[in-house]
């Protein structure tokens, strides 16, 4: 059977760099061919520089003795590319938000990309495209906040070389694909949704939601089930589950605010083809999927 | 179904829901095997044999229920008291009419899986001799499930007009 290596003997985690063969240039190279994007090497080199790297870096030399004048480091940080990187994600992903779901509100929309953005997200992309390798930082294993920095900053890196299209494609592809399989308020948390359901159905002059119970079972048991049903003005806006009367509630205000929305489950996918332009929206060019 | 919390979801998928079935004037046979199925959640596409997804049902008038043929008379139900001489044979009537639910009961206990899931399952089939239920059953249900025999109407249960309707032969 496998022999787990954990048992076997103390397996430490060490940076790939400090790993036989390692050509950090030919990696750089290689990141940007695989990609399928050009990016001018300076930029990206200086995308993945950390300033706790140039930081720990110069204490190592003066600790080691190495006069400051004879060997300084000429090396800049990412944090300029970091800031245009994030202004640049943000304002995108904005857009592309409004553009999909026309019908989502601006706190909405908001949520969306403070969770595209997020820590968790950011560096499960980062490490799964290998960015967390080409990091120079000054801690291994690489932390969550150096690596979202990082992110950005070879997107701000992408943007200077290629333009923003192709920065907005990039972000398109791997970014805004974690939004598979997600609800709407996973990443939005709404406190109280039927409060929210009575402002946006005033707004919209539609008559105030009346909940109703469509089915029951097992209402006497410990494991009960409550369909409710909202209505306004007779007619059906949502049907949901629950536990209980309220919590069954609650969860049709849900579903009423998600089909309000156009964040169903049974909506358009987004068009991911390879001509779509970043400002066009992507409900109207739906019939050139090749 | 649609736009559900992933815990609204799977709560509504795995909650256990109560049936009801008339069977007045039905086929005691046909009754068994919709309250087969039902307790064994076939009706259900997350059935699997090990996951306990069955239903509860709960039977009504079961003493009304209606043998077609002369059941009544030649079916016989066996049992054995497991001493000497014990085996005594019963005929349908005589087993309703010393207990109205046990046809029934024997019905579904014979279509069940012969597995030890199928006590299971029994405890889960209420059966009632009459229509009067008691609250907390009647609280707990969740739908009526549709007679699986249309009753016949007796001649009397015809009114005239329908009577003069029905068509009849030609006689000179």
């Amino acid at each position: 059977m496998y022999r787990d290596l954990r048992y076997e003997f103390p397996y430490v985690l060490s940076p790939s760099a400090q790993k036989p063969n390692w050509d950090y240039h030919a990696e750089v190279q290689a990141f940007s061919s695989r990609l399928k994007e050009c990016f001018s090497p300076e930029l990206l080199k200086t995308a993945f520089v950390n300033p706790c790297y140039i930081q720990s870096e110069q204490e190592r030399r003066q600790a080691l003795g190495v006069d400051s004048e004879m060997a300084a480091l000429v090396l800049g940080d990412n944090i300029q590319l970091h800031r245009q990187g994030l202004e640049f994600t943000k304002s995108f992903l904005s857009d592309w938000c409004r553009a999909s779901f026309p019908r989502l509100p601006s706190m909405g929309v908001v949520a969306i990309v403070a969770h595209l953005t997020s820590h968790p997200v950011v560096c499960l992309v980062a490490r799964n495209l290998a960015i967390e390798d080409l990091t120079m930082s000054a801690q291994f294993p690489v932390p969550d906040e150096v690596l979202h920095s990082t992110f950005l900053a070879v997107i701000g890196a992408l943007q200077a070389s290629s333009g923003a299209e192709r920065a907005g494609l990039f972000l398109r592809d791997f970014l805004v694909t974690q939004l598979v399989g997600k609800d709407l308020f996973e990443m939005w948390s709404v406190v109280n949704p039927m409060g929210l359901l009575v402002e946006e159905l005033s707004k919209r002059n539609m008559a105030l939601p009346e909940p109703r119970l469509t089915r029951s079972a097992g209402a006497g048991t410990v494991l009960p089930l409550y369909f409710v049903g909202l209505y306004s003005d007779k007619k059906l806006l949502a049907e949901a589950p629950g536990e209980t009367v309220l919590a069954a509630e609650e969860e049709a205000a849900r579903v009423a605010l998600r089909k309000l929305y156009g964040y169903t489950e049974n909506r358009r996918p987004c068009d991911f083809s390879a001509q779509q332009l970043k400002d066009v929206t992507p409900s109207t060019t739906m019939s050139s999927i090749s | 179904m649609s736009s559900f919390t992933k815990s609204a979801q799977q709560w509504a998928t795995f909650a256990r829901s109560w049936y009801l079935i008339d069977a007045r004037m039905q086929p005691p046979g046909k009754i068994a095997t919709m309250c087969a199925i039902r307790l064994q959640g076939k009706h259900k596409p997350i059935y699997h044999a090990l996951s306990d997804v069955g239903d509860h049902v709960v039977v009504m008038n079961s003493r009304h229920i209606a043998f077609s043929g002369n059941k009544w008379e030649q079916k016989m139900y066996s049992s054995h008291t497991q001493y000497p001489g014990g085996f005594k044979q019963v005929t349908a009537t005589q087993l309703h009419l010393k207990d109205p639910k046990a046809i029934v009961k024997l019905a579904v206990y014979g279509m069940l899986p012969r597995n030890l899931s199928r006590r299971t399952m029994m405890q889960r089939l209420h059966l009632f001799p009459e229509d009067d239920l008691p609250e907390d059953i009647l609280l707990n249900l969740t739908e009526e499930l549709p007679q699986p025999r249309e009753i016949p109407r007796r001649l009397n249960e015809y009114s005239q007009e329908e009577r003069e309707a029905f068509p009849t032969l030609w006689t000179p």
